[in-house]
């Protein structure tokens, strides 16, 4: 089911994502070598390729979670060019309009699902406690997860976090959200409810840029596939021509690896 | 006479001496959690004076011996004009100890608390404020809960060095006592037991939360 | 600088309180953790209630209980050694508490692993858990030693002349503001003391880490 990009911008601003020539590293280790992507605002974008290819940290750029040592970011409209100081306002804001999800999920564990889900509403969004929570508990039941609102996260299977973590960010109205390998500590079978409300999303048109080893979820999801190896964007493009006939040596050996596993 | 008919004897002496001690504790405790805190936070701050501060407190507090730090208190600050009794000065040079060993147990509580709870709160645009206070703090505050309740143990424990400068704590009732009627094996006894009923079941207490966090970690 | 010569002069004397009490809990210490570890639960019952009441009652009750309280016929402690068995009788319960968690701290895998190779209960525990053990509770022992070395402070209150002792002894020769540079005095020595046995508690743990795991 491949998704048409959607045309209808009502709702929020419909921004996307362009990155270039980022350039990050720890020390003499080179993490990302001038790596330049472009976000059509409501596409899905899947980045792959082998561990330690820079695919996390590029993400983590994206919302500065990682400082780059070079580049120039441009976000849901806010321009940021690293090494420069960023006012702390632009920095809250560009925050507030990317919404991110990580591998291990990072609830509060010590807020119930719906707590976690209504104190960012009320303390970045200024809306009141039984707005906020009215909010959460329309996104808990579109993950499917309305019975456990007052749970604490420690009593929720794995996916079902994840799936709470997912309501947290679409709770502050990103328009773009990131996941940064969000089913890699989920069993597969587990997995496929998160993909399911990840898909449910692409399909209702947000800009996501996703980190993964669920191929079937690329191709299928994806608009725009982008491998990534030592570093670098060693190919992109569509994701069913590049899986059925990759470019490059080193995405054919990738795809091989991971399709044979 | 048997021992236990005297020790009935001295027990309304010795339980006011008590009554004083675990005020002292109470004080060293109320006032040192809070200052512990205070310090953990500034050992970590970015400001090199105020870290310089907060090190210098804590590592006196806790390098040097809380006998020194009561002769300190206690004979040191009147030179300068600031006159204490001697219950205040136990009180001072207490939560001084308390506040600098609960500082690097609540330090090793916040840190503790993984790196992704930071990194989530920042992503959500949580404010320094809210996410050290609503986010980090109550997390790292609960695994620090069995080190600080050894803390107020170990302050029970040290208002018996508040004797050396005549506090009417247990050890010094203990001490009147005894230099009337020489009974002193009986009478240190007596308040051997008297710390050890307090002290002996609060370190149980404490084994329990350790054991229950360790567990539910 | 008078009333740094007359700290010092207790520097030896605390140097002595400290390591005599300090070799009486190293070895003191092991039956008491075997006995804490013991499959024997009625042993290890016993060797617990030692070690919490000895733990329970503070320093300075011990001091005067074997200074003042112990009087066999003839026989009475002198300050020194009162202080030294006192010291020496707390730091047995500390360390047997601290080689417990050693001992507990070895991963059962060992134990299991042991077995499976055929080694004996004696070659388990001598070979496989004590050197691991050790290792893992260095650390704190260096700890422990520190807090000795503070905690022989007590003993001033029974006359003992060590470093606290004569600070003592100088301020109240000296009622003026000079008399409580001893006590600065004192407390900087103190922490100045402390500094090698946490530097060498480091090393020592870095370096165990590496015979180890090389």
């Amino acid at each position: 089911m491949a998704k048409s990009t959607p045309t209808e911008a009502h709702r929020v601003p419909r921004l996307g994502i362009q990155l270039e020539n980022i350039r990050k590293h720890y020390g003499d280790h080179v993490v990302l070598d001038d790596v330049s992507l472009d976000v059509e605002p409501g596409t899905v974008t899947a980045l792959i390729g082998p561990s330690g290819a820079g695919k996390s940290t590029f993400l983590r750029c994206i919302n500065l979670l990682e400082q780059p040592d070079g580049g120039t970011i441009r976000v849901a409209g806010h321009t940021i060019e690293p090494g420069k100081n960023i006012a702390p306002k632009d920095l809250a804001r560009l925050r507030s309009a990317v919404g991110m999800v990580f591998q291990s999920f990072n609830l509060f564990p010590h807020m119930t699902a719906l707590k976690n889900i209504s104190f960012p509403q009320q303390r970045v969004l200024g809306r009141s406690k039984d707005e906020a929570d009215e909010r959460a508990m329309q996104l808990l039941e579109r993950v499917g997860l309305k019975d456990k609102a007052h749970q604490h996260p420690g009593r929720c299977s794995g996916g079902q976090q994840q799936r709470i973590a997912i309501a947290r960010a679409l709770a502050l109205d990103p328009s773009i959200m990131l996941f940064d390998e969000p089913t890699s500590a989920l069993d597969p079978e587990v997995g496929l409810e998160v993909l399911a409300v990840m898909r449910e999303l692409a399909a209702d048109g947000m800009t996501m840029v996703v980190v993964t080893h669920e191929m079937q979820f690329a191709r299928d999801v994806s608009d725009t596939l982008v491998v990534m190896a030592d570093c670098k964007i060693i190919e992109q493009g569509d994701p069913r021509a590049i899986m059925s006939d990759p470019q490059e040596a080193r995405t054919r050996r990738f795809l091989r690896a991971v399709l044979e596993r | 006479m048997n021992w236990l008919q005297q020790w009935a004897g001295y027990l309304p002496q010795m339980l006011s001496g008590l009554g004083v001690s675990l005020f002292i504790a109470a004080v060293a405790i109320v006032a040192g959690y809070p200052l512990g805190l205070l310090l953990s936070v500034m050992v970590q701050h970015r400001n090199l004076v105020i870290r310089t501060l907060g090190l210098a407190i804590v590592e006196i507090g806790r390098g040097a011996p809380a006998l020194v730090i009561l002769y300190l208190v206690y004979y040191g600050l009147p030179k300068f004009g600031i006159a204490f009794e001697s219950i205040q000065a136990a009180c001072i040079a207490l939560v001084w100890n308390a506040a600098a060993y609960s500082s690097e147990i609540i330090r090793a509580g916040l840190q503790s608390v993984a790196r992704g709870q930071t990194e989530a709160a920042y992503v959500l645009g949580l404010s320094g404020r809210d996410t050290f206070f609503r986010v980090i703090m109550p997390q790292g505050m609960r695994s620090a809960i069995p080190g600080l309740m050894g803390v107020a143990i170990q302050m029970f424990q040290g208002t018996s060095l508040a004797y050396a400068i005549a506090v009417p704590e247990l050890m010094k009732s203990a001490y009147n006592i005894g230099s009337e009627d020489f009974n002193y094996l009986q009478i240190f006894t007596l308040a051997g037991i008297c710390y050890a009923v307090i002290s002996i079941p609060a370190t149980w207490i404490t084994v329990y939360f350790e054991k229950r966090m360790s567990r539910h970690a | 600088m008078d009333a740094l010569l007359a700290v010092v002069q207790g520097l030896p004397m605390t140097l002595w309180l400290t390591l005599a009490a300090f070799a009486i809990g190293i070895v003191g210490a092991v039956p008491l953790s075997l006995a804490l570890t013991s499959p024997i639960a009625p042993l290890r019952w016993a060797a617990r209630l030692v070690v919490d009441l000895i733990r329970g009652v503070p320093i300075i009750v011990w001091l005067f209980l074997l200074k003042f309280g112990i009087h066999v016929g003839t026989f009475k402690f002198s300050p020194v050694n009162a202080a030294i068995v006192g010291l020496g009788v707390v730091s047995i319960a500390y360390l047997a508490e601290i080689y417990r968690g050693g001992i507990q701290a070895v991963p059962r895998g060992q134990l299991e692993a042991s077995k499976a190779l055929g080694l004996s209960g004696g070659t388990t525990f001598f070979g496989v858990v004590i050197p691991q053990a050790f290792r893992i509770v260095s650390p704190s022992i260096a700890t422990y030693l520190v807090g000795l070395l503070k905690d022989s402070s007590i003993a001033s209150t029974i006359i003992v002349s060590e470093m606290v002792f004569q600070s003592q002894s100088f301020a109240r020769q000296h009622p003026t503001v000079e008399g409580i540079l001893p006590y600065v005095i004192v407390g900087v020595i103190y922490i100045v003391l402390s500094l090698p046995v946490a530097f060498l508690s480091r090393r020592l743990d870095a370096r165990m880490r590496k015979a180890i795991f090389a």
